[in-house]
């Protein structure tokens, strides 16, 4: 479903919340609102539900203009969550996710399924949660409730202001990561309402940069943190956009093969295998990572295992999903120059060297 | 759950114990005729103590249905956009509905109304009608800004909204007005006896035309316990209307 404002203006009194604001978000796109406070991003969003009417412009769903359509029924094909508070707090977390599908008249059989399947896909089991009650969640359960609701009838579009608000930085994150994985295999259209930068870029195909009700940077976020549209922009994703711009882009293309042996290899082997490398990786049978071993001290051992130094993976190496942000920021915390990198198994794939990624954060830099 | 059944246990009892202590008039005439030595009659001889307490019931009965049946819709509606403009009108004019004394009410009312039943429950309705109108009032402009901005957002009209989130949410507040409500009509009904309405005021009145301390006891006693029981059959309701989502 695509979405389209057009000239929207929205006054109150003397003051413009939102100031002829145009915009148009694809199907399937994950378009973040962000801005100071007081710029307009809530307002914009909750005119496209119609919770707040605009004074001018029009917007459009699906080519439908939203003010020929009545507002419940607008509504009923738009997911909603907001921060937690949203859930009624006299109704179970069953009775919370069906209320749509009950507004639409699904037979109860199949809001009780849906209701168990959403359950799951936010990573609660139904049979712990389906019969608290909000004041029995903590923060970030009730948060996941919250976009288990907005998603209960399947609307096509999702509206989101500050979804992952009111949770510590640790829970957010991994919220946002499961939304982001959700979304992935969903592909709904969501328009996203956040102060917070970083989740902007983490969630974000489509950033809409506001200031003051107006639009002043609409463009994928690798392009708002490469080339800032004014000074404005440039001040807001800050000094670290570099930085920042890392966190959009996976270390896969920046993996490169390394030398490994499996545990049990004989030093002469091993050795010869090192190929000129400082390090060599040590895995096991099935090439699951299990430490790394120096040359030098290899050189004089008599076996891999004696001078190995072991470590858990998911200690001293990346996941292949990791963004570079994520591998810079492990190299410089550790003081190293390569690490290796393991699939969802464990196994070794390759490595990733420092070297390489700081080519990466200056390429967009020109 | 458990301390609800427990809880509505000793109610029950305390009901049964009520009805046993009203229905026998045999330990009235003891106790009252131990007490109160100078009276030769010690308990009202027009009707028993179970009559008297049935037309006092009957009496709050209505006028609290009436209050109820009208002042919780009236609440409503002046919280809806339609009626908001109204607000301070009605609890303006339910406010003075109480400072209004009961018995000036009865003064005016029976010239127009006649004498009995229909004038008290008109004076006890209009004195009850405070706490139930201001509660209800109160109660839905306790909803979180949130919540209900949820229940539109996901896309409630506004009778599904009120049905299924203001008034739940509501529901304990409300109740409490009710509850005053009720409790002030047990002990403000005595009055209806002036003007011939029955229940336990007519003890009480004959007692002071009488000059007769037994009397008064007599109807006094029984309104207290009434009054003490309805309260806490109320508030039984409400704690467990509260611990039914989740509260402690």
């Amino acid at each position: 479903m695509m979405i389209r404002l057009e000239q929207v203006t929205k006054r109150y009194g003397d003051k413009v919340a939102v100031d002829s604001l145009s915009l148009q978000i694809e199907a399937g796109e994950v378009c973040v609102l962000i801005g100071p406070s007081g710029c307009g991003k809530t307002t914009t969003l909750r005119m496209i539900n119609r919770l707040t009417e605009p004074t001018s412009g029009h917007i459009y769903v699906d080519g439908r203009d939203t003010a020929t359509v009545r507002p419940e029924e607008l509504r009923l094909s738009m997911g909603y969550a907001i921060q937690s508070v949203g859930l009624f707090p006299h109704l179970t977390v069953a009775q919370n996710i069906a209320v749509v599908p009950q507004l639409k008249h699904w037979p109860k059989a199949r809001i009780a399924a849906r209701t168990e399947e959403l359950l799951r896909l936010v990573g609660l089991d139904p049979a712990a949660y389906s019969a608290k009650y909000p004041r029995q969640l903590s923060g970030g359960e009730a948060q996941r409730i919250g976009v288990a609701r907005a998603l209960a009838a399947d609307p096509p579009i999702l509206l989101m202001d500050e979804p992952f608000g009111a949770v510590d930085p640790l829970t957010r994150e991994r919220l946002q990561r499961q939304f982001a994985r959700i979304q992935q295999s969903l592909r709904k259209t969501v328009i996203l309402v956040t102060h917070d930068l970083d989740e902007a870029i983490r969630l974000a195909s489509r950033l809409a940069i506001m200031e003051a009700g107006r639009l002043v940077q609409y463009d994928r976020p690798e392009a708002v943190l490469a080339s800032p549209a004014n000074r404005f922009v440039r001040s807001f994703v800050g000094a670290d956009r570099a930085l920042k711009r890392l966190a959009r882009i996976g270390i896969k293309e920046f993996i490169k093969k390394a030398p490994s042996v499996p545990v049990d290899t004989p030093v002469a082997e091993a050795l010869r295998a090192t190929g000129g490398y400082r390090w060599l990786w040590v895995v096991d049978r099935q090439g699951r990572l299990l430490g790394w071993v120096d040359r030098d001290l290899l050189a004089i051992a008599g076996s891999v295992r004696e001078v190995m130094d072991e470590g858990e993976p998911e200690e001293i190496a990346l996941s292949e999903a990791a963004t570079l942000r994520e591998a810079l920021s492990r190299m410089l915390g550790q003081g190293i120059k390569y690490i290796p990198v393991v699939d969802s198994e464990e196994r070794l794939i390759g490595e990733l060297s420092l070297r390489d990624v700081e080519a990466a954060t200056t390429e967009g830099e020109s | 759950m458990r301390r609800d059944h427990v809880r509505w246990i000793v109610l029950a009892a305390a009901v049964a114990l009520f009805i046993a202590v009203i229905v026998n008039t045999a330990w009235w005439q003891t106790v009252f005729g131990a007490v109160f030595t100078a009276h030769t009659e010690v308990l009202y001889p027009r009707a028993t103590p179970l009559v008297l307490v049935w037309e006092h019931v009957q009496l709050v009965g209505i006028s609290s249905a009436i209050t109820i049946a009208i002042g919780i819709p009236l609440g409503v509606w002046v919280t809806r956009p339609s009626g908001r403009p109204f607000l301070q009108l009605v609890t303006d004019v339910t406010s003075i509905g109480q400072t209004f004394p009961p018995v000036a009410v009865l003064a005016l009312a029976v010239p127009a109304l006649g004498f009995g039943l229909v004038p008290t429950v008109v004076a006890l309705f209009l004195y009850g009608l405070l706490p139930v109108v201001r509660n209800t009032i109160a109660g839905i402009r306790s909803v979180p800004v949130d919540v209900l901005d949820a229940a539109y957002g996901v896309g409630m009209g506004r009778w599904p909204a009120l049905w299924r989130v203001e008034l739940p949410l509501a529901a304990p507040v409300i109740l409490a007005g009710v509850r005053i409500s009720v409790i002030i009509n047990i002990g403000t009904a005595m009055i209806g006896a002036v003007i011939g309405a029955g229940g336990l005021g007519t003890a009480v009145v004959a007692g002071l035309v009488r000059d007769n301390v037994a009397f008064v006891f007599e109807g006094a006693l029984a309104a207290a316990l009434l009054a003490v029981l309805v309260d806490q059959l109320l508030h039984t309701v409400e704690t467990s209307l509260n611990r039914a989502r989740g509260g402690g």
